[in-house]
């Protein structure tokens, strides 16, 4: 422990990114199972658990980082404060990520399943580019390539926007509420997901005032 | 995370050349502890001994240790001027010893200062105050009872001459030091460049005394910033291990290495305290960090007495180790003694947090007034 004093290695803002993105890792595991439970008809209690576990991993790294980020400016003074706000609001979305991913673990526990639905080929395609951009997130989080964050921002907004469609779909839907609530619920949580990982490429890549709104100038908090 | 580049924004100097910069502020830092010592020994015998007579009371050392600590914010600062002073030959070890405890109470200031900064918000400022002030209180325990002691006894100076003697030769004797060699040469250019300026004797003296007295606080300055440059990510790296889940001995080593490192115990004890006003670490994780921070503060004496020609001079930034070390070694391995400093700051703190102008009048007066009110009548 002391001897990690005078070892080479990263330290400072370096050695936060890393945890942040492997708390991103921890966001997406909790995302896939959750789901998979819900869209491919897995175990949901053999889920359950590795989900939650996961959530208590993620809540412990977000409790960690703060720590850390509270040393760095304690150590190095306000030479990035600004990088340690955005670092602050960062963990703050990927924890909630972490939150909505438990969020449809629950809607599987309340014995929602989509395995049979006849959009399900849709759903897991939705499943699927969601989880990859949280993968591209943690790219980015490590690149910090503008050019590549302003593509990625536009293909979550373009998801977002779907996924506000169908929720409206739902809305005016005249199928019985035990079949339609559930989905819409779905998309509401996948539509803050999407939002939050917008924000989490926006921490990455924009100067601090820009972090937590959407290119319109709304908040994302409610988005 | 955005890279903001301030077009004004600094280069950052690259590691070596802060490296090289650092060796060569410490080779400053003696230059101007030799400086110190030879502005004494100009100045005739007479003035030595009415500059230094108040001192000989061992209160008034002490109370002279706390207030020249205070105002110069850094132990390191004043105990290598008292090197320098023992150097001379115009202060004696014995007269140094409460000096140099004073250096100790006189230091954890800058922390407690640090403290008054979240004064506003209660429950932080709580933490903060009394993660600031179990420095003060370990210090003032180890001096009430290792200064009766050393009184009676001379122990901390007898077993700190008999490790100078071993090291560099008996007391009395002349010092044949490497560094001092490498720094004579400048110091001789800056006394002649005085010299040719006419000035009889005790002028001279004091102006070289002054000359090396900025000296040292400037390059100690200038290598506390430098220092701390070069090791904030190792500093940072280590506290998030150390803090996390370290014992108490891990979190004391530690808090020696981060001191050592970046020649200021302040500077460790300072980092500590924001930690503790955000609820990071607890007063517990703290309070060995700070006592660490005593033992490696002393190595800027030790470093001093290198420049020195007196064995005298090694005496005295021994007394100021085993001071700490012992310190520690009674205060520190016993449970319920080790509670006693933590529990008198957190009975201030409680205090402080409902009445606000305690926590300053406790800075003032126990910092300050007591100080100089303890100067005036024991000099």
């Amino acid at each position: 422990m002391v001897m990690s004093f005078f070892r080479k290695g990263d330290g400072g803002l370096d050695t936060i990114a890393a945890h942040t993105v492997s708390m991103l890792a921890e966001a997406r595991h909790s995302f896939d199972l959750s789901s998979m439970a819900l869209l491919s008809g897995a175990d949901v209690e053999a889920v359950a658990n590795d989900v939650r576990a996961t959530d208590e991993r993620i809540n412990q790294a977000e409790q960690d980082l703060r720590g850390e980020l509270v040393v760095h400016v304690s150590v190095h003074g306000s030479d990035d404060i600004g990088e340690v706000l955005g670092y602050t609001l960062l963990i703050k979305k990927i924890e909630r990520i972490g939150d909505q991913a438990k969020n449809i673990l629950d809607l599987a526990e309340e014995g929602v399943d989509l395995s049979s639905a006849s959009d399900i080929g849709e759903l897991s395609a939705i499943r699927q580019t969601i989880s990859e951009m949280m993968s591209e997130a943690a790219e980015l989080l490590n690149e910090h390539d503008q050019e590549r964050a302003d593509t990625y921002r536009a293909s979550a907004d373009t998801l977002r926007g779907q996924l506000e469609g169908r929720i409206r779909e739902c809305m005016h839907s005249e199928s019985p509420g035990h079949e339609i609530v559930p989905r819409a619920i779905l998309f509401r949580y996948w539509k803050r997901i999407v939002a939050n990982l917008g924000s989490v490429v926006t921490t990455a890549t924009e100067p601090l005032q820009m972090k937590g709104y959407l290119d319109d100038g709304a908040t994302d908090v409610n988005g | 995370m955005a890279q903001t580049t301030a077009p004004l924004a600094p280069k950052e100097m690259p590691t070596g050349a802060r490296a090289v910069l650092v060796v060569t502020l410490i080779y400053i830092f003696l230059v101007g502890v030799g400086l110190l010592e030879g502005g004494i020994k100009v100045m005739g015998a007479d003035t030595q001994a009415q500059l230094f007579e108040g001192v000989n009371n061992p209160l008034a050392g002490l109370f002279v240790g706390i207030l020249g600590t205070v105002l110069v914010q850094s132990s390191s600062a004043s105990t290598s001027v008292i090197v320098g002073l023992v150097a001379s030959g115009a202060l004696g070890v014995d007269a140094a010893v409460p000096m140099i405890m004073g250096a100790n109470i006189g230091t954890t200031v800058t922390n407690t200062l640090v403290s008054l900064g979240s004064i506003r918000q209660s429950e932080d400022f709580k933490r903060a105050f009394a993660a600031a002030t179990v420095h003060d209180f370990f210090n003032l325990l180890a001096v009430m009872i290792l200064l009766p002691f050393e009184l009676l006894t001379g122990w901390l100076s007898g077993a700190a001459e008999s490790i100078s003697e071993q090291l560099v030769g008996a007391a009395g004797s002349e010092w044949k030091s490497p560094v001092k060699k490498w720094v004579k040469e400048p110091v001789d250019w800056l006394k002649d460049g005085y010299s040719n300026l006419g000035l009889e004797e005790n002028t001279l003296g004091t102006i070289m005394v002054i000359t090396g007295i900025g000296i040292v606080l400037l390059a100690l300055t200038f290598i506390t910033k430098n220092m701390r440059r070069l090791v904030a990510d190792r500093v940072e790296r280590s506290l998030n291990a150390v803090l996390g889940s370290g014992g108490g001995s891990v979190a004391m080593l530690l808090g020696m290495i981060i001191t050592i490192s970046v020649q200021s115990s302040s500077i460790t004890t300072s980092i500590m305290v924001p930690l503790a006003a955000a609820g990071v670490v607890s007063i517990h994780n703290i309070y060995p960090v700070t006592l660490g921070a005593n033992v490696g503060t002393t190595i800027t004496a030790l470093l001093a007495a290198l420049a020195a020609s007196k064995p005298e001079a090694l005496t005295i930034g021994l007394v100021h180790t085993l001071f700490n070390v012992g310190a520690i070694a009674i205060l520190y391995p016993y449970k319920r003694i080790r509670e006693i400093p933590i529990r008198l700051a957190q009975g201030l703190a409680q205090i402080a947090v409902t009445r606000q102008a305690v926590a300053i009048g406790y800075v003032v007066v126990m910092f300050i007034v007591i100080p100089l009110v303890g100067v005036a009548v024991f000099r």
